[in-house]
């Protein structure tokens, strides 16, 4: 602990904190442009200024380490002048027509500091060249004219979410920002989660749907999770007169530490904004679907699954709240008695850890993990494509010299960046690991006793051959891994969807050795809670003669609508027009995400809520409440006990 | 070829035999003076790291062996500790002949107590000075004599990894430092087990891409290390966490020829050369309206007089001498005034001057110092490495004002302006580069003032000297 004072505060912080970050603890405030509280400090801007005593000129807060005794001024004459220098130097390098600009008014970081510092003008002329604007991504755009080249985002990028696409062209005056070397933002390695948008400062890079809608500082801002993926990210939504004017990541989140990705950011809006709401309960008459009251569709379909009840399928999307799953599992399994229930995932991301918690309880870790592992190893999941925060998380560290091992049947989705790919047959991953467990006891950095590895050599030899991968890479990557100190194992649905576990149970004897937390992507956003409740059986909708099918706000995918296209009757619960929604007999409408409220377990057994955050427009109820009136027509009444029955299956993670 | 390795036991024969050689060659003498501005030794000058240069052949270790290369380090390894080394060396009073004049021994103090392992130790030749080719001439002249003082160096220090930062512009440089260490790795000079003893010691060449800033430490690692040039945060200082966030040592070329000189021939001996606080010698390059430009090497505490006068010939063509500018960019201007300072950093300090890396420009009667202003101007400009605000624009806005000036479109409170950019960067910039970059505009404004406002205010140069418009366009009216 080092003590100093700050404007004659006395404080004490630990060592190694900066003397802004000693100020704001305190609740001092000091004006900063590059600095971003959760990006390394870089000292560009020049803003933070402070007077130290005994130090011969002032000092950047933002990077200047407390030391013991330090006696510190935040506000004086020549602290002033000089943050005004650095602002005129700032204003007069581009084009600050801040009248034209989209976040003038509030959003505007630089425009706030001046005011701050009480600046009516600067004094040196603006520079009148222009500069580029891309538009080439289609999410987001970058004008050149409004940057500081604060790096805010170039840092982002790289620290944040690993992609390393920005960076910054030329040198002094001629610094320009780039994507990649020099391409269009739109034709770059731009994943398009929009973390640099967020952490600009200025008007430079603008989230285009948000543009002109409104600024965050006069509007509310709440909360909540994302439910994109299993992930859970936390973001926090920004509206205005019940429209979503922008999402941001939430850095309060435990679970993603504020980043999130192009889902949570823009597409998980595209549906409310271009999608075709359904506005009332529908029945189909005559063949026609016309509007109906809620009483007539509850009648219409209780008498359906009444009459059908011998050969009645159920599914409800994994993606929908646990209270609406529980509610759904309630009436269908419980209630109704019906064999062919489901969620949509059928257990494809669940089977294998729920086969095994069985035996072994919770085997499981949190996504934290990764941000401490030196060494990952990424078994069937391609974490670029999908679960992106996740391969965020795994890609941000390998700078600090993270060993990367991806496994996969495609090769590698990370480009060159893993240390080792292991380019594996299809099918075989039980006998890669297999390989590794051996390749360690072969090269004497790990032991083990089990009959296995009696002769590792022949395991490493047919472990090479089933896989098809040079026997020296699997050594290669053994020694990694039976190096590291702190290795993480995350694992995909070719692991997982395994009943019998087989090649999960291998894993974990894998994990067991070199003490790996293990990680499982689990698909959607409440796959977990859908495998406690069963709701992880293979269903065959072929031979339905009617169906039960609740959307939610998602789309029905092909092999769904394949699925169903013999079924005679189709009772739907939808938030939005679509294929399914035309082919029913009776239409429920549900609310979005954005309407209901509900909890959600993500994938490393996180609860967490999703808040309402829009009023639900036209007769839509939220889904849990849909299955709650259809089953009180059906003479069921439905408890909320949902978090005893998550709770009295085992699982693989700790849920809480 | 030679193989065969050299060790404490067979190195004095070796060196006999080579001065055997050597004096049969010595007839060419002149040929490996590849530069026509070392002059033979002036009087008033004291040679002791260029005492061989030119002398010797720079691509034969045999040629440096034959005036008794590696005698030091052999010394240093047979007979000393590290610490003595290192007390060796604060004795003698070496301070850093990068421009700052930090006291080296301290400095390698620092990373030998450092925690983490392996550590580094740097040369620093980029040398982006316009104008400045000390080091360069050094290193094409004597290389070995850097290579040796590096071992020393790194055996004082622990470092088992040394790097010599050379700028690509430098092709002949690279050159003869590869075919030297490659020889020096051949006699078992660099490598494992130095000289039959247990220090290894590995080195190689690294090229920067010739940014100026690229001699600051922190970018000359990052640069290393393959990223952006641009200077890091100090704290921590490259002592404590340098290259791969090990604790590495960064010296001057300079710095470490003189090591092998002192170690060979004693604190108290280097201690006498110069003046107290400020032992040695400093080679300089002299250029401008000399007679006899080029490359010196004095004593400190030698006047800029004896310099210009004497070792340089006086002011060509007879003219008056005007100022003195004293490492380019980021140094400031002298009147002849100061003539008769004795040179050294204490001295150039107190009279708010910073005696750098070694470049001596003289100016005659006839410079206009507000296009030398704008001159020096361009050149920081251009050189901004662009990370922080302050020097990316500021160094921008000088300019446009200076050049503004020139074209005969000034005004008086241009003055005004530059001055109040002059007096912020000091304070504001990021690195020494920012901070040092309106020295030469400072100065010059303080000293030739009216000149400035001739410019600005009447449009016309007195001395008629501007190469801008403003001389055409006064000629013209
Ligand atoms: C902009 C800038 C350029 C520099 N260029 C050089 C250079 O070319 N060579 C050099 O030795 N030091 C240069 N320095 C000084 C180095 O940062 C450093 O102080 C020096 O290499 C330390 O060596 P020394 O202790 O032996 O002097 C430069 C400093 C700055 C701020
Ligand atoms: S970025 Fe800020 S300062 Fe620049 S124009 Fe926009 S509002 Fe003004
Ligand atoms: S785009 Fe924004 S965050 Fe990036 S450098 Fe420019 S102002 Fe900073
Ligand atoms: S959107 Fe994401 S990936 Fe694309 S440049 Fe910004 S931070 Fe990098
Ligand atoms: S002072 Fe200039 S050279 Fe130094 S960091 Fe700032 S912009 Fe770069
Ligand atoms: S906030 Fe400290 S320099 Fe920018």
């Amino acid at each position: 602990m080092v003590h100093l004072t700050i404007d004659g505060k006395h404080i004490e912080v630990p060592e190694g904190t900066t003397v802004l970050r000693a100020a704001q603890q305190a609740g001092i405030h000091i004006p900063t442009l590059c600095d971003h509280p959760h990006l390394t400090p870089y000292g560009g801007c020049r803003l933070c200024l402070v007077d130290v005593k005994g130090a011969r000129t002032l000092q950047p807060s933002c990077t200047l380490p407390a030391t013991e005794g330090l006696e510190v001024t935040t506000v004086n004459e020549q602290i002033s002048d000089a943050r005004k220098f650095v602002l005129s130097m700032i204003f007069s390098e581009r084009n600050h027509f801040c009248p034209y600009c989209q976040v003038s008014g509030g959003d505007c970081e630089l425009q706030n500091a001046a005011y701050e510092q009480g600046m009516t003008h600067w004094m040196i002329q603006p520079n009148w060249n222009t500069y580029k604007v891309d538009a080439s991504n289609p999410y987001f755009s970058y004008e050149a004219n409004r940057c500081i080249l604060c790096r805010r985002c170039v840092r982002t990028c790289q620290e944040l979410v690993g992609n390393f696409t920005l960076g910054v062209e030329q040198r002094g005056a001629a610094s320009i920002l780039v994507a990649d070397l020099g391409v269009p933002l739109g034709e770059s390695t731009c994943v398009s989660c929009g973390m640099c948008v967020q952490n600009c400062p200025t008007g430079a890079m603008m989230d285009r749907r948000a543009a002109y809608r409104g600024l965050s500082a006069d509007a509310e801002t709440i909360k909540t999770i994302c439910t994109g993926c299993s992930v859970g990210c936390g973001i926090e939504v920004t509206i205005r007169d019940n429209n979503i004017i922008a999402i941001n990541g939430d850095y309060d989140s435990p679970v993603n530490q504020g980043v999130i990705c192009k889902i949570g950011r823009w597409q998980s809006l595209e549906a409310m904004d271009s999608g075709v709401a359904v506005k009332t309960p529908m029945i189909r008459k005559n063949g026609e679907l016309v509007s109906a009251s809620w009483e007539e569709a509850l009648a219409f379909a209780s008498k359906a699954i009444d009459t059908t009840r011998q050969s009645l399928a159920a599914l409800a999307s994994s993606s929908l709240s646990v209270e609406t799953l529980y509610a759904f599992k309630k009436l269908f399994v419980d209630g109704l008695a019906i064999q062919s229930v489901s969620a949509s995932e059928m257990g494809k991301y669940t089977n294998a850890q729920k086969s095994l918690a069985v035996t072994n309880g919770v085997f499981e870790g949190h996504l934290s993990a990764l941000n401490n592992a030196d060494c990952v190893v990424t078994i069937g999941e391609d974490l670029i494509h999908q679960h992106e925060v996740v391969g965020f998380m795994i890609k941000r560290n390998l700078p600090k010299g993270t060993a990367l091992i991806c496994v996969d049947t495609d090769g590698s989705a990370y480009g060159n960046l893993p240390n080792s790919v292991i380019k594996i047959n299809p099918g075989t991953e039980q006998q890669l690991v297999k390989g590794l467990i051996a390749g360690m006891v072969k090269l004497g950095v790990k032991s083990c006793a089990c009959d296995g590895c009696k002769n590792p050599d022949q395991v490493v030899q047919d472990a090479a051959n089933a896989t098809g991968v040079e026997s020296t890479l699997i050594l290669d990557a053994a020694y990694i891994l039976g190096n590291a100190q702190s290795p993480v194992i995350v694992y995909g649905s070719t692991v997982t969807s395994d009943v019998d576990a087989s090649t999960l149970t291998t894993i974990k004897c894998l994990s067991d050795m070199i003490s790996a937390e293990m990680i499982s992507v689990k698909g959607n956003a409440n796959s977990v809670a859908s495998a406690q409740f069963g709701l992880d059986q293979p269903v065959d909708m072929h031979t339905a003669k009617a169906a039960v099918i609740v959307l939610g706000d998602k789309q029905p995918c092909d092999e769904l609508l394949n699925a169903v296209s013999k079924v005679n009757t189709k009772i739907v619960f939808s938030a939005y027009q679509n294929a399914l929604v035309e082919t029913a007999d009776v239409v429920f409408p549900v609310n979005n995400w954005a309407e209901e409220e509900g909890h959600f377990i993500n994938m490393d057994g996180t609860v967490q809520k999703r808040s309402q955050i829009l009023a639900a427009n036209g007769q839509g109820k939220a889904s849990a409440q849909a299955i709650h009136d259809l089953a009180a027509q059906l003479g069921f009444s439905i408890d909320d006990h949902w978090m005893e029955a998550l709770q009295s299956t085992p699982a693989s993670v700790t849920i809480a | 070829m030679m193989t065969k390795s050299v060790t404490t036991s067979n190195l004095a024969a070796l060196q006999m035999k080579y001065f055997h050689q050597f004096q049969q060659r010595r007839i060419h003498v002149q040929h490996f003076t590849f530069w026509g501005e070392l002059r033979p030794q002036h009087l008033k000058e004291t040679r002791v790291i260029l005492q061989h240069s030119g002398m010797i052949d720079p691509r034969e270790i045999q040629e440096y062996l034959a005036v008794g290369g590696y005698s030091a380090l052999a010394k240093a390894l047979a007979e000393m500790s590290p610490e003595s080394v290192i007390d060796e060396v604060l004795r003698a009073g070496l301070r850093g002949r990068g421009g700052a004049g930090f006291p080296t021994a301290k400095k390698w103090q620092f990373t030998r107590n450092s925690p983490g392992l392996p550590r580094y130790l740097v040369c620093n030749g980029n040398e982006g000075d316009p104008g400045a080719y000390m080091n360069r001439l050094l290193l094409e002249t004597n290389p070995h004599s850097v290579i040796e003082g590096m071992a020393i160096a790194a055996y004082a220090i622990g470092a088992e990894r040394g790097l010599i930062y050379c700028r690509s512009e430098y092709p002949s440089t690279i050159q003869t430092m590869e075919t030297a260490i490659e020889q020096a790795y051949q006699l078992g000079l660099l490598g494992k087990n130095i000289l039959g003893s247990d220090f290894t010691y590995e080195m190689d060449l690294a090229r920067g891409a010739g940014a100026f800033v690229c001699g600051e430490e922190g970018a000359l690692m990052e640069s290393i290390m393959g990223r952006r040039g641009e200077p890091r945060v100090r704290p921590p200082f490259p002592s404590i966490r340098g290259l791969w966030a090990k604790p590495t040592n960064i010296n001057n070329v300079e710095t470490l020829a003189n090591v092998p000189h002192i170690i060979l021939h004693g604190a108290e001996w280097y201690a006498g050369i110069g003046m107290e606080n400020c032992s040695g010698t400093k080679t300089f390059v002299v250029i401008g309206d000399v007679e006899k430009p080029g490359i010196i090497e004095v004593a400190f505490g030698t006047t800029l007089r004896e310099v210009i006068y004497d070792i340089c010939g006086g002011i060509k063509g007879g003219k008056q001498l005007k100022a003195i500018q004293i490492d380019g960019p980021m140094g400031g201007c002298l009147p002849s005034a100061y003539l008769d300072m004795p040179i050294s950093y204490d001295s150039m300090q107190a009279v708010g001057s910073l005696l750098g890396a070694g470049g001596i420009l003289v100016l005659d009667e006839d410079t206009c110092m507000v296009d030398l202003a704008r001159y020096f101007m361009e050149f920081t400009q251009g050189e901004s490495c662009g990370k922080c605000n302050p020097c990316r624009n500021g160094t921008t806005h000088m300019l446009e004002i200076l050049t503004r000036i020139c074209h005969g479109q000034g005004r008086l409170e241009d003055l005004d302006m530059l001055e109040w950019i002059g007096e912020y960067l000091p304070q504001v910039s990021f690195c020494g580069m920012g901070q040092a970059a309106p020295e030469p505009v400072l100065s010059a404004m303080k000293f030739f003032r009216d000149e400035f406002e001739a410019h600005a205010v009447e449009h016309v140069c007195p001395v008629h000297h501007c190469r801008m418009p403003i001389h055409a366009m006064a000629a013209a009216a």
